[in-house]
């Protein structure tokens, strides 16, 4: 911990300097066609208010604060980090990696990078979506932000219209100090090693094409395969293969914004390692969401725009062995609210949640949220 | 495989050594094709320090010229750089003789995000577009989702030179 508050001190210390830097180059750097390297500085936050209905006090967090920098070192080479504040005290490092651009049409990417799936993962900067907090589906069956250490290639095929991207990652961590940790409420994410002293034990494959030749619409299809990590590789059952499949679509049309996505996602052995936890791991989990928005165009840039979002998504869509359905693992929710952009990075949100789930007779709960999301 | 691997990366690490004469390659190819012509000859534009300095878009013997076929000036080219997430993109625009668009290219893309502009069918939006109009997002030129930065930065710099084309043909310098 104390060598992590070094280097921040040392990044934060170079970060004010470059900033400075920055100022005064920007003129010239705009002026000079030519400018190769350089140190980019960026960032978002989301700030949040939760009030569920109820006797349940209300909250309010500093969800997430992250301060972007990238250094380009030359027309190739260039470094891109992401440093992340969760609830003003948890410091993590969301993205660290090294790009190489071999080509126009090659990027070798190398370090902590995000996993493509689905659209939230991503593109999470708050005033890309809609709704306070990030979709469910994006928390329980993709755990967003999902970033491992891994290797790949990424890069856009011009003539085609299409994005590539596959990667070598590290996995899940399904297996520690003779505990489990993978669990049937929120599936796979309390797995996630994000880059901190992580065990390997064997890789995983990660991928995605986006498809955006049709004016407006954007399509992607993702795909994650392999097998969860574990410290010690002599209990076969502490390990479960993972093969995830994500379909998004996000489609502008004048003022109009609609956005999709399905997840699918198979676990396999989960009978033994259940067995050997005593854990309540689903086989198949699924979710999907769809959402509507719609632009109100104010004064200059900005816009006011109402939602609707509805989701539905089950841990525990199928479960191994003996291992009951817990039906309230089976949920939907349904998201209404507002957006009023107040600047293109900046937006102020409130909205409203109803929050069900397939238990019989059980009760509707409702939350109320509120929050500002900035990114520059 | 290991071989496999270390070949694949041979190709594409030596593949990267192209060197900038791509770029210049890639601009002659496209002013070929965009006016359907053999040779043509290119010329920069002179103007005062003066009338520089009011365009928002600089000019300099590099950036701007007239391309000229047969003794007569056929069309005009534009090289600029736009920032997008972190990292500068170049574009070329080229003009017809009536300074209305006929294509925009994105020579060099140089960061991981935001490639998508690079797109042929994306790019043909700024086509047949002329100068006196102020271009916008969402209503003249459709966004890529995921792309937002990039694409917005490309209309903001095509819009500002557009208004730069403007402040010459005012002053009788086209």
């Amino acid at each position: 911990m104390k060598k992590l508050s070094l280097v921040l001190v040392i990044l934060f210390t170079n970060l004010y300097s470059y900033s400075q830097d920055i100022t005064q180059n920007s003129g010239q750097r705009l002026l000079n066609t030519n400018v190769l390297n350089g140190v980019t500085i960026g960032g978002y936050a989301q700030i949040d208010y939760n009030e569920p209905d109820g006797s349940t006090v209300g909250k309010f967090d500093v969800h997430r604060l992250v301060l972007l920098f990238a250094y380009k070192f030359n027309e190739k080479v260039s470094f891109v980090t992401e440093i992340e504040y969760e609830h003003v005290k948890e410091v993590y490092v969301e993205q660290a990696y090294l790009s190489y651009k071999a080509n126009e049409s090659v990027n070798i990417l190398a370090g902590l990078m995000l996993v493509p799936m689905g659209i939230i993962n991503e593109y999470h900067e708050p005033t890309t979506y809609y709704g306070v907090e990030r979709p469910s589906i994006d928390t329980y069956i993709v755990p967003t932000t999902w970033r491992e250490i891994g290797i790949g290639i990424s890069g856009n095929l011009d003539d085609l219209s299409l994005k590539y991207q596959a990667y070598v990652f590290n996995g899940f961590k399904s297996y520690a100090e003779g505990e489990g940790i993978l669990r049937g409420i929120d599936g796979l994410r309390k797995g996630r090693q994000k880059g901190a002293e992580t065990v390997v034990s064997s890789p995983n494959f990660s991928s995605k094409i986006d498809y955006y030749g049709i004016s407006g619409l954007r399509l992607g299809l993702s795909g994650y395969f392999g097998q969860t990590q574990t410290d010690d590789t002599t209990i076969e059952a502490s390990t479960i293969g993972v093969s995830m499949v994500g379909f998004d679509a996000r489609y502008k049309y004048s003022n109009l914004e609609l956005r999709g996505q399905y997840i699918h996602t198979i676990l396999s052995d989960t009978e033994d390692y259940n067995m050997l936890t005593g854990k309540d791991l689903g086989s198949k989990m699924t979710g999907f969401y769809g959402e509507i928005a719609y632009n109100f165009n104010l004064k200059g840039e900005e816009k006011l725009t109402p939602f609707v979002r509805y989701e539905k998504f089950n841990t525990h869509a199928e479960t191994e062995g003996s291992l009951p359905k817990d039906d309230s693992y089976d949920r939907n929710e349904l998201f209404f609210g507002l957006s009023y952009k107040v600047a293109d990075g900046a937006v102020f949100k409130v909205d409203y949640n109803l929050i069900n789930n397939a238990v019989l007779d059980s009760k509707t709960k409702k939350q109320f949220n509120a929050g500002v999301g900035i990114w520059f | 495989m290991k071989n496999r691997t270390i070949i694949i990366l041979l190709v594409l690490i030596t593949s990267s050594f192209t060197t900038s004469n791509r770029v210049e390659t890639l601009i002659v190819k496209e002013i070929k094709k965009s006016f359907d012509i053999e040779n043509f000859t290119k010329e920069s534009i002179k103007i005062t320090n003066e009338l520089n300095e009011v365009l928002p878009l600089k000019l300099s013997e590099t950036n701007f010229f007239k391309i000229n076929n047969e003794g007569s000036i056929i069309g005009y080219y534009y090289l600029g750089s736009a920032y997008g997430k972190a990292a500068y993109f170049d574009y070329l625009v080229i003009f017809n003789k009536d300074l209305i668009v006929s294509k925009v290219k994105v020579l060099t893309y140089r960061e991981d995000h935001g490639g998508e502009i690079k797109s042929k069918r994306w790019l043909k939006q700024f086509n047949e577009k002329s100068t006196d109009k102020n271009l916008k997002y969402q209503e003249d030129i459709v966004g890529i989702s995921g792309a937002t930065i990039s694409v917005k930065s490309m209309t903001n710099d095509v819009n500002k030179l557009f208004k730069t084309i403007g402040i010459l043909i005012k002053n009788n310098q086209l």
